[in-house]
């Protein structure tokens, strides 16, 4: 008696879930991803090697990074940007549009609500699983990972062919490279400062050489005393006391008030014996230097200003002729990716990537 | 303990659906992007009758293909966690038991970790690449139990206090070697809140839900035979041995099952805390402690807790979304020293 209650028991408790499972798989299976309804596709190939059907036109977008909606903006599409992150600040306009969330994670029914016709993605800010999520809801994403100044000149040159205007992308790219080109006949031959670029000073954490950070150090003429693999390594305080770097660089956006954060940093014990901090040798530039859009220039060429405020003394042109007679084919700072044209009829070239 | 009838037992478990239903209509409901109820029940009643296709996009996309799938999935991770839970509060005869608390769940956590930096380097067929990462969980939550086990035990018996500090320790250490493995790899390991603190915000292919729908019958109903013998070993393992029991083979199907209970539900969602350890509690506080009853009731209270959790979870900071588990851990953290501080009372 007890032993067929107990298996009439088990065979209803199975009956029971196997019943609720059994449906809910059913109403899933019923459901199939809604693709968008643009009869016309293009394939592209992004710069994680994803193969992309791009929808054309690509008339609504969505940016999951400050630095891809900065790029759209800069394309002049900010009228088909129809989505972007909580931390999309820059231009100011961006703050208005549609949030999504973070970037690492986003509201993927947000994303869906919007009906983008093209998601981009960067792979330094956002995750895999972002993208996968996309991919399994039929939404079509496009991946950037620019590594140097020179790929996020080719990434932006590209992502503008693949949103549909290669004109707005070429004459930012042009600008861009016009931009480097004056700065490097403007630094010339002088040697870099050695920096320590301050990612966060609690832990604190500078950059690696693989980053586009590091580029950006020597293009402005500056050089990292960390030389680590990893892209944010924890550097420790002895290390850079050893190291004693001429500068130390900071980004505004990680603290509103730089300067008393500096004052603080100096009254911590240890911190007196690094020089660059109690002479105050404190280089302060733009939050753009931490996102991989063509307003990045703008950072280098303001931290060259303050690194090396000797080669901005004389006026632009009697500076570039006689940096140009001295010296006609300026040495870059030694970097394997400041391969720069050096003026500007080269600065023309189309990258390789530009023109998938 | 009443005399258990099949009909109260299924009473009590179509109440509970009852409960699931209405907590997966709101889960439906609420999100990031206002759902009226009209278009909500007009679109479900399609699905009902197979006209998904008729659903408008702008819903469709939303309810059908991301918020179902993700309740789907929390309904066998919270069922899953809470039968292991229930499990190990039984075998171990300490209330307090729970995957995450006794560290079963970072250990799953870490095996599931090794097994995706392993993958790549074996050349497996899809099938086998995909069933690596849940095999490595499993192993990984056997491994810690087993060990979770030695250490509790004093003198041939096992002593609460020694067991739940053994638990908590091995946990804080499996977690330390996957901020060392996480700080040394990169690559396309899920981020370190996923495996710490536990996510449901990925959808999975339609195939993985069928494993996990299938593995949790199999193991839950591998669990249920041993229900009565599991009522029995509240008394104590020798005392269940001489009115019959075979210890050992329960204790061997009830490690083996739980912990491929915890396995399953880490490698999908990562390690989810204290559903193991709130839910049992409630419903033996409702039901009363007969794991015939405890067991159904646990699963079914589970999938609806989950499902509370992560619908906050989505909502509370709409549109940037929460870890289920902060949310679950919020919650029961502090019933965790409730109930401590009773026991010790």
């Amino acid at each position: 008696m007890k032993v067929s209650a107990r298996q009439r028991l088990r065979f209803a408790i199975f009956a029971t879930s196997a019943a609720w499972f059994s449906c809910a798989v059913i109403s899933r299976s019923q459901s199939s991803p809604i693709s968008s309804a643009s009869p016309v596709f293009r394939e592209v190939t992004d710069e994680v090697g994803r193969t992309v059907r791009v929808p054309q036109p690509v008339n609504r977008i969505v940016s999951l990074a400050p630095s891809l909606t900065e790029t759209v903006y800069a394309l002049g599409l900010q009228d088909r940007l129809v989505g972007d992150t909580d931390y999309c600040d820059y231009p100011p306009d961006a703050q208005k549009k549609t949030k999504v969330g973070g970037g690492i994670s986003p509201s993927l029914e947000v994303i869906a609500s919007l009906h983008p016709d093209l998601v981009l993605v960067t792979k330094s800010f956002n995750r895999l699983e972002t993208v996968h999520s996309l991919d399994n809801l039929g939404i079509s994403s496009y991946a950037t990972d620019p590594h140097t100044i020179e790929e996020i000149i080719a990434s932006s040159k590209k992502l503008s062919d693949v949103l549909g205007v290669p004109e707005a992308g070429a004459s930012v790219a042009a600008d861009m490279q016009h931009r480097l080109a004056d700065l490097q006949k403007r630094l010339g031959a002088l040697p870099p400062k050695r920096v320590l670029f301050v990612v966060w000073h609690q832990p604190l954490t500078s950059i690696g050489k693989h980053t586009f950070i590091a580029d950006t150090l020597r293009l402005a003429g500056a050089v990292s005393i960390v030389d680590a693999e990893q892209d944010w390594p924890q550097v420790s305080l002895e290390e850079v006391a050893r190291l004693q770097p001429d500068f130390l660089v900071f980004s505004a956006s990680h603290s509103d008030a730089v300067a008393p954060a500096v004052d603080a940093l100096a009254a911590l014990p240890g911190w007196n014996i690094v020089e660059a901090v109690s002479n105050r040798r404190i280089a302060v530039i733009s939050e753009a230097v931490n996102r991989p859009a063509p307003r990045i220039v703008s950072a280098i060429e303001d931290l060259a200003r303050q690194l090396h405020p000797d080669a901005f003394m004389e006026k632009p042109e009697s500076g570039k002729e006689k940096l140009q007679k001295e010296n006609p084919a300026p040495n870059p700072p030694p970097a394997a990716h400041s391969s720069l044209p050096p003026d500007g009829a080269q600065a023309q070239m189309v990258f390789p990537g530009g023109c998938a | 303990m009443k005399p258990l009838t099949l009909r109260r037992l299924l009473l009590q478990c179509s109440i509970l659906c009852v409960i699931l239903f209405l907590v997966v209509v709101v889960a439906l409901k609420f999100g990031a992007v206002p759902v009226s109820l009209y278009a909500l029940g007009r679109d479900l009643l399609r699905v009902l009758f197979g006209q998904s296709s008729q659903i408008s996009s702008d819903y469709g996309l939303i309810i059908v293909n991301i918020r179902l799938p993700r309740i789907l999935l929390g309904m066998i991770v919270g069922a899953s966690l809470s039968v292991a839970g229930t499990s190990f509060q039984a075998l171990l005869r300490n209330p307090l038991a729970d995957p995450y608390v006794l560290g079963v769940s970072s250990g799953a956590s870490l095996g599931a970790i090794l097994a995706l930096i392993v993958e790549p380097h074996l050349s497996l067929s899809p099938l086998f690449a995909a069933l690596l990462t849940p095999l490595g969980a499993f192993l990984g939550a056997t491994a810690t139990i087993a060990a979770v086990y030695f250490l509790g035990r004093r003198e041939g018996q096992i002593d609460s206090t020694t067991l739940l500090l053994g638990g908590v320790i091995t946990g804080s250490f499996l977690s330390a070697i996957i901020l060392f493995l996480m700080s040394t790899l990169t690559g396309s390991l899920r981020g370190l809140s996923f495996w710490m603190m536990g996510e449901l915000s990925t959808p999975l292919q339609k195939s993985v839900y069928w494993f996990l729908g299938v593995g949790f019958l199999l193991a839950a109903g591998a669990i249920y035979t041993t229900a009565s013998d599991l009522n029995l070993l509240l008394a104590g393992e020798q005392e269940a041995m001489h009115l019959g029991v075979d210890v050992p083979r329960v204790r061997l199907v009830v490690y083996i099952a739980a912990s491929f209970l915890t396995g399953l539900a880490v490698s999908v969602s990562g390690a989810v805390g204290y559903v193991g350890l709130i839910v049992p509690h409630v419903m033996r506080f409702i039901f009363g402690s007969d794991h015939r009853t405890l067991l159904p009731t646990a699963a079914i209270g589970g999938a609806i807790a989950v499902i509370m959790a992560d619908t906050l979870a989505r909502t509370v900071v709409a549109p940037t979304e929460v870890p289920v588990g902060a949310v679950t851990a919020v919650i029961g953290a502090p019933l965790f020293i409730y109930l401590l501080r009773r026991r010790l009372a």
